[in-house]
């Protein structure tokens, strides 16, 4: 079943426009990661979810409450649609305790007293608060504060609930734990949550499902799986990974498959939508999927090794093709000069 | 199972508060803030275009109050004097005030810490006060001028001509440049001056080619501020241009009052009228260069701690430039209230030790409507400093993170009475007070006298809220409402108490402007609204010196125990 419906969406500031017809549904304990660059328009999606921006065309459904529809000069303001929402800067009350941030949303809804108490003391429980409920957030680390503005949205048990960036204020190391911890609670409650992030990997590791923003479309959606492995379009293809670009010419194509040729080299890739015989194309390929070879053989090439950086667990070795730039993962150090890399047909996608 | 998992425990969202009930408290604000600003202007406008006083039933319309002050020689001398004495004061206190800037925020100038507030000692003495401190310190039988005679055989210094007054306004204006420039320096990120120190400029030319030019836009803004300022003056030439018969344009409305034997109104309002329509282009000029200096402000990099410029040898030329300085306007006008304070008389021959006497201050215990001026003093900077912060407030509240026209009628309704010196607009709530019959009863309260204080400085106390208010970031509201709060709700319960201390820091303010100020109480002045300052006008005019200099000084006492206070609680004392 549907908890949140958002359909054609439009939304601009002034002519500026930012949501240009934007679709997309959250199921019940479903995580939906909307993905993009800056400027994609993720957060002001979420934002108009809330209430908190006022679109100019389309329609959105919490359950199956229509809260705003413009046709029909529907708009619930944000305060009546029960909505949770996690600020990427937290944005707690300063002056209000631990345990009031979290208990104003119950008073709010006219539950005080022993049950009030009861029900944030059970919140705070849930995210390891208990003994903090009479600190000011002042008095806390990021990471407990993040975890309070959690529990502030989630004590009245909202239907869905919506994640600005919940870990990009905590530093590299807690992230990652800030992820697994997030991931399982989510699970655990069996939440339905839409989480705006700009970085891939939280959008991989965190969500069920993925919704990437171009300029105010959804580019694609799908799983991690299919975002990561099987990109529609260049964009996704780009966005998602670290990778290689090679820029060529497509000599042809058959079952699927394309030619891609440059200055000294040609390499059979998997055709993706747009590669026409004749025309101009682009190569991608991730990083992880290129390897260095002892000698020539099928879709291989030669490059001249410009520089190594060792990364810890790996090497990253950069080659210089021509104009291009080509980077490969290796276990060790190269030796200076020519090498040979093979970039396999099926992980070379050609847009 | 977590106690809060989503089916054991589902709660519906509150219901939101009804538009109309929300936005009623909103919609009362705006219209008693139009009605307060309003009525009084409009009331002058319409007398101005009258023969005869208002309630004169031989009253026509027409321009007849207009055609008289226009033929009259002493208005058209008091226009030139006002434009003379604001000119030289902004050529006076512009350069002084940008120079004492640069030192204070630059350079290693000692004892910074503690000059600080004596350099903003002069914006907020009354003016009434501080003219009548240079009279008996410098007048002709000054404090300052007798030593004088006494050391060089002569005093080679005048008060009274237009040109002293010009300096006296142009020293006392200092703080008004110093206030913004300085804080445009603060805001200008240090690294376009280290920028050009490694790009090899000497400290000085960085000074010159880069600050300078950087903290222009603010620089001009003082600049119109102060020249605005000068065409309100109204303590300073009532009490220094008196002796030598020199009027400018607002004392001359004040001597207008009795000048043709009845009230003549009608002849006040148009002198009014005149007046506002000099000072609203000044008002509009200087909100277009504020925006001018923000678009300044928001360039600045990283504000990161500057090293102090050491001054060497020039070091002594500050120390006397600023020694001097806060020795003529403020050790001089101070050192003369409190000498004049407790002594009998004062002229050649007299020794301080024989002369001294506390009946000055018997004299103002004796007198009821002194205690009674003394006591609405402090009411109205207590109480009516807390009622007023309430009021700005509220108006600040209806605006708040509201982008509609009602928002942009309440800017410009806030802005309207910054134009209308306080004299004026004391002057026209006394016509309310007489025009409106169900007023009338409050006109012989102090209400009424709060009520114009309260109009008078709404442009600057909306400014002290708005700056609170700012601070407050929007998620914080955003999250209350998501949550579930209205917008009733989220004022009172988020964003209130988040500026309780921004509101606590305006109260001390406001205390202080309603201690300082003295023209708007001036037409005021009834048995029952008796107000220092106001007073302090009356009494000068009758002579009475002892009283004025003993309540001057009670005067400078109550204004530096709520600077005290400010420091104390390390109130910004300018935004």
């Amino acid at each position: 079943m549907s908890e949140l419906t958002v359909e054609n969406l439009h939304l601009a500031y002034g002519d500026n426009p930012i949501l240009k017809g934007v679709t997309m549904t959250l199921n019940r304990g479903e995580v939906v990661a909307l993905l993009g660059p800056s400027g994609s328009g993720k957060t002001t999606l979420l934002r108009a979810v809330a209430g908190l921006e006022l679109p100019h065309e389309g329609t959105i459904r919490i359950g199956d409450k229509v809260v705003f529809d413009r046709a029909r000069r529907i708009d619930v303001p944000a305060e009546a649609r029960n909505l949770g929402l996690v600020f990427q800067s937290y944005a707690l009350w300063p002056h209000k305790t631990v345990f009031d941030n979290v208990a104003y949303g119950l008073k709010l809804r006219g539950i005080g007293g022993a049950e009030g108490k009861s029900r944030v003391k059970a919140a705070l429980e849930q995210l390891s608060l208990g003994h903090l409920g009479q600190r000011f957030p002042h008095q806390l680390s990021g990471g407990q504060q993040q975890r309070v503005a959690l529990a502030r949205a989630l004590v009245y048990n909202p239907p869905v609930i919506l994640l600005d960036e919940p870990l990009s204020n905590l530093d590299a190391k807690l992230r990652e734990e800030a992820r697994a911890w997030l991931r399982e609670l989510i699970v655990r409650m069996q939440l339905s949550a839409l989480c705006v992030t700009h970085d891939q990997s939280e959008a991989l590791a965190m969500s069920d499902r993925i919704l990437l923003l171009n300029a105010g479309r959804i580019e694609q959606q799908g799983t991690p799986q299919q975002m990561y492995s099987a990109p529609e379009t260049l964009f996704t293809a780009d966005f998602m990974g670290s990778n290689n670009r090679l820029p060529g010419r497509i000599t042809e194509t058959r079952d699927g498959a394309a030619l891609l040729e440059g200055d000294g080299w040609r390499l059979w890739g998997t055709a993706k939508a747009g590669a026409t015989r004749g025309s101009e194309g682009v190569g991608m390929i991730r990083l992880e999927r290129i390897r260095v070879t002892e000698g020539p053989g099928d879709n291989r090439l030669q490059a001249e090794l410009t520089t190594s950086m060792y990364l810890g667990d790996k090497w990253e070795h950069l080659f210089a093709l021509g104009k291009e730039r080509l980077r490969a993962y290796g276990e060790g150090p190269l030796e200076s000069g020519r090498h040979w890399l093979e970039l396999p047909q099926r992980a070379l996608w050609i847009f | 199972m977590a106690t809060i998992a989503k089916p054991t425990l589902e709660v519906a969202a509150p219901r939101p508060a009804a538009a109309f009930v929300g936005s009623l408290p909103r919609a009362l604000t705006i219209a008693l803030t139009a009605f307060a600003v309003l009525a009084p202007l409009s009331l002058i406008v319409y007398q101005s275009l009258l023969s005869a006083p208002f309630f004169d039933a031989a009253k026509r319309v027409g321009l007849d109050a207009y055609a008289f002050i226009f033929a009259d020689p002493d208005f058209w001398s008091a226009v030139r004097n006002s434009l003379l004495i604001a000119a030289g004061m902004t050529l006076i206190a512009v350069p002084l005030g940008a120079v004492l800037a640069f030192v204070m925020e630059r350079t290693d100038f000692p004892g910074k810490r503690w000059i600080e507030p004596m350099l903003l000692v002069p914006s907020f003495v009354s003016p009434m006060v501080l003219s009548f401190g240079y009279i008996v310190a410098a007048g002709p039988v000054g404090f300052f001028s007798i030593w004088a005679t006494d050391l060089f055989g002569g005093a080679p210094w005048g008060l009274y001509s237009i040109a002293a007054m010009a300096v006296i306004a142009g020293l006392t204006h200092v703080p008004n440049v110093y206030i913004y420039a300085s804080s445009a320096l603060k805001n200008l990120g240090s690294d376009v001056e280290e920028a050009a120190r490694i790009a090899g400029a000497s400290p000085f030319r960085v000074a010159v080619s880069v600050s300078l030019p950087l903290i222009m836009p603010a620089l001009l803004f003082s600049a119109v501020l102060v020249f605005f300022l000068g065409l309100e003056l109204f303590g300073l030439p009532l009490v220094l241009g008196d002796p030598e018969g020199h009027l400018v344009l607002s004392t001359y409305l004040y001597k207008l009052t009795n000048k043709l034997g009845t009230p003549s109104y009608h002849l006040m309002a148009a002198v009014a009228v005149c007046i506002v329509a000099m000072t609203v282009p000044l008002v509009l000029l200087q909100r277009r260069l504020l925006q001018n200096v923000r678009k300044y402000a928001t360039i600045k990099g990283k504000a990161g701690r500057l090293r102090e410029l050491p001054l060497g040898r020039w070091k002594w030329v500050a120390v006397v430039l600023i020694g001097a300085w806060l020795f003529v306007s403020v050790i001089v006008p101070m050192t003369g209230i409190a000498l004049r304070a407790f002594v009998t008389n004062w002229g050649f021959g007299v020794k301080l030790a024989e002369a001294f006497t506390l009946d000055n201050f018997h004299s103002v215990f004796e007198e009821p409507t002194h205690v009674r001026a003394i006591w609405n003093t402090v009411l109205i900077g207590t109480v009516g400093g807390a009622l007023t912060v309430a009021c700005y407030t509220a108006i600040g509240f209806a605006t708040h993170r509201r982008n509609d026209g009602w928002s942009r009628v309440v800017d410009y309704l806030v802005l309207v009475p910054r134009a209308v010196p306080g004299l004026l607009i004391g002057l026209a709530f006394l016509w309310v007070f007489l025009f409106f019959a169900p007023l009338a009863p409050l006109r012989q309260t102090i209400f009424s006298v709060w009520l114009a204080y309260t109009v008078v400085w709404l442009a600057y106390g909306m400014r002290l809220i708005s700056s609170s208010l700012m601070q407050v970031s929007t998620e914080l509201e955003e999250a209350a409402r998501t949550v579930g709060a209205s917008r009733g709700r989220i004022s009172r319960e988020i964003t209130l108490p988040l500026i309780r201390h921004g509101l606590l820091g305006s109260w001390l303010l406001v205390f202080m402007i309603f201690e300082r100020e003295y023209s708007t109480g001036v037409y005021l002045l009834a048995p029952g609204t008796e107000v220092i300052g106001a007073q302090l006008v009356s009494l000068w005019q009758g002579g009475a010196i002892d009283v004025v200099a003993a309540l001057s000084l009670i005067n400078v006492v109550l204004v530096f125990i709520g600077l005290a206070l400010a420091l104390r609680f390390g109130v910004k004392l300018r935004d």
